[in-house]
């Protein structure tokens, strides 16, 4: 019989916040958390700001030793797994081999490479004895099978910018299919460093607003002009029905659809009609066995870049008709953190089919340039029914996943 | 570099490894009983050594060592030595 799958567990680090309230407070308040980095500004760099994980204490996740051996994007992920983790109430396993990790991330430990070329290039016999280990790929899913005696499969996805989202819908399928009782499944990146942001900005993809960073991710907006670095990490445990109601668990919500297709069409730029990306929400409704009809609001890809809002939009009318749900995309605030990114929002689509209400677009305010025939939730919080949301990533490499949550 | 300041050097590279205050590492410490250090952070400890001392250090005489104090006893021989 196939498994349904609980949510009863969920973790945030990201740059409104690093505990899931304060980020769904400051998310209602439609505000971008886009800042001047020092590191960028100071090298003249064709971006110089982005959106980044404010400093927070540490030490309830790491010893100061543990601190040293691992990278940032390990950091991230394992104390917003931590976070998940208690918050699912999660003790020791009676089976750990029956307990798995997905784990999406689209540049990996990139930025820690980056340092370790500036720093040992020239004299890599110097090199560190932890380089390795801080900057191979699994190091997050690594970390957490031995912090917590998982020994079921532990696989990191490297899908761009649907990592995230991809590892929640695997780790969705583990259980559905009877491998698996409980998965920590999440993504996490932490690509704000000189090197990464200018690759990113001389391929064009980013925002030139070096002067008013607040206002430079605008998804949807008429007025956009590229994608907003950011990073963070989300986590959700999930966990089959049975499970979670034998240990009595508290069920937050249901994941119940995961759709993925690739576009096979251009390495970074989405097909101008969003047919693929609409095909990938019709296959995560169809998996949920819902129909558009169903869905209370959708979490957009929405990277503030002119040409994903405008296929995004054309693929959401492709998929909902002329009745869009209403839409938000959390980007506006938060920035683009890649592969985290789409954890993060299915977290946040999560608690707002939960909550019952829709954050709204940060710099949102018109979008006759095409995007006017999708409801653009902006200004203040939309209240909904608690109805399923639909959660989208669209990545490099024309890759794309829409999850399904439902209330209980 | 006096035995005294090698002692410091070596201590307070063991305990950014380990993350403990530099007092806490003496030189009857023992890495592995009491800290349950493992190889690679040996390695680590050693490629610290190395970038303070300018020095090479071989990995198998940092696996036999007992306590701090005989690692500090071994690198000064060796500095002295190069010397």
């Amino acid at each position: 019989m196939t498994q349904r799958v609980a949510v009863t567990g969920i973790g945030l680090k990201t740059p409104a916040g690093t505990g899931v309230e304060q980020v769904l407070d400051a998310l209602a308040e439609g505000r971008s958390t886009a800042a001047a980095v020092p590191d960028l500004c100071d090298r003249g760099l064709p971006v110089t700001f982005a959106c980044r994980v404010p400093d927070f204490d540490t030490t309830p996740y790491f010893s100061l030793r543990e601190l040293r051996q691992v990278d940032r994007v390990a950091m991230l992920a394992v104390s917003a797994a931590a976070d998940a983790f208690a918050d699912a109430g999660l003790g020791p396993f009676a089976d750990p081999a029956r307990v798995g990790i997905t784990v999406g991330t689209g540049v990996a430990a990139l930025s820690f490479v980056e340092q370790l070329v500036m720093e040992y290039g020239g004299s890599p016999e110097r090199l560190p004895a932890f380089s390795v280990t801080r900057a191979m790929a699994n190091s997050a899913a690594a970390r957490l099978a031995i912090r917590y005696g998982i020994q079921g499969p532990a696989p990191t996805y490297a899908m761009a910018c649907v990592s995230g989202a991809a590892a929640i819908g695997e780790g969705m399928l583990k259980i559905r299919s009877g491998q698996l009782d409980v998965v920590l499944a999440g993504g996490a990146d932490a690509p704000v460093s000189p090197v990464v942001v200018s690759s990113f900005a001389r391929m064009g993809a980013m925002s030139r607003r070096n002067d008013d960073p607040a206002s430079a991710s605008r998804p949807f907006d008429d007025e956009r002009d590229g994608f907003v670095m950011g990073e963070g990490a989300a986590f959700l445990i999930l966990e089959s029905w049975a499970h979670a109601e034998a240990r009595g668990a508290s069920i937050i919500g249901e994941l119940r659809g995961y759709g993925s297709n690739s576009d096979a069409h251009h390495i970074v730029a989405p097909r101008e009609d969003g047919s693929a990306a609409a095909r990938c929400m019709r296959l995560a409704l169809a998996d949920a066995g819902l129909g558009p009809a169903d869905i209370g609001h959708v979490n957009a890809h929405g990277t503030s870049t002119v040409q994903n809002d405008l296929a995004e939009a054309h693929a959401i009318v492709d998929c909902f008709g002329t009745a869009s749900p209403p839409i938000a995309a959390t980007k506006g605030s938060l920035g683009h953190s890649l592969g985290a990114s789409g954890a993060i929002e299915a977290v946040v689509a999560l608690m707002s089919a939960v909550n019952g209400t829709v954050p709204p677009v940060a710099n949102f305010r018109s979008g006759h340039g095409g995007t006017s025939m999708v409801d653009v939730v902006s200004g203040a919080v939309r209240k909904i029914p608690p109805l399923p949301a639909l959660s989208n990533s669209f990545g490099f490499g024309g890759h794309n996943v829409s999850l399904v949550f439902a209330p209980c | 570099m006096t035995r005294d300041e090698l002692a410091e050097v070596v201590r307070s590279r063991v305990a950014e490894v380990v993350g403990v205050p530099t007092a806490e590492i003496t030189e009857t410490t023992d890495l592995r009983a009491e800290h349950d250090v493992d190889s690679l952070e040996l390695m680590e400890i050693g490629t610290r050594l190395e970038q303070a001392l300018g020095t090479r250090i071989d990995a198998s005489n940092l696996m036999d060592m007992r306590n701090v104090g005989h690692a500090v006893d071994l690198l000064h021989s060796r500095l002295r030595e190069r010397v």
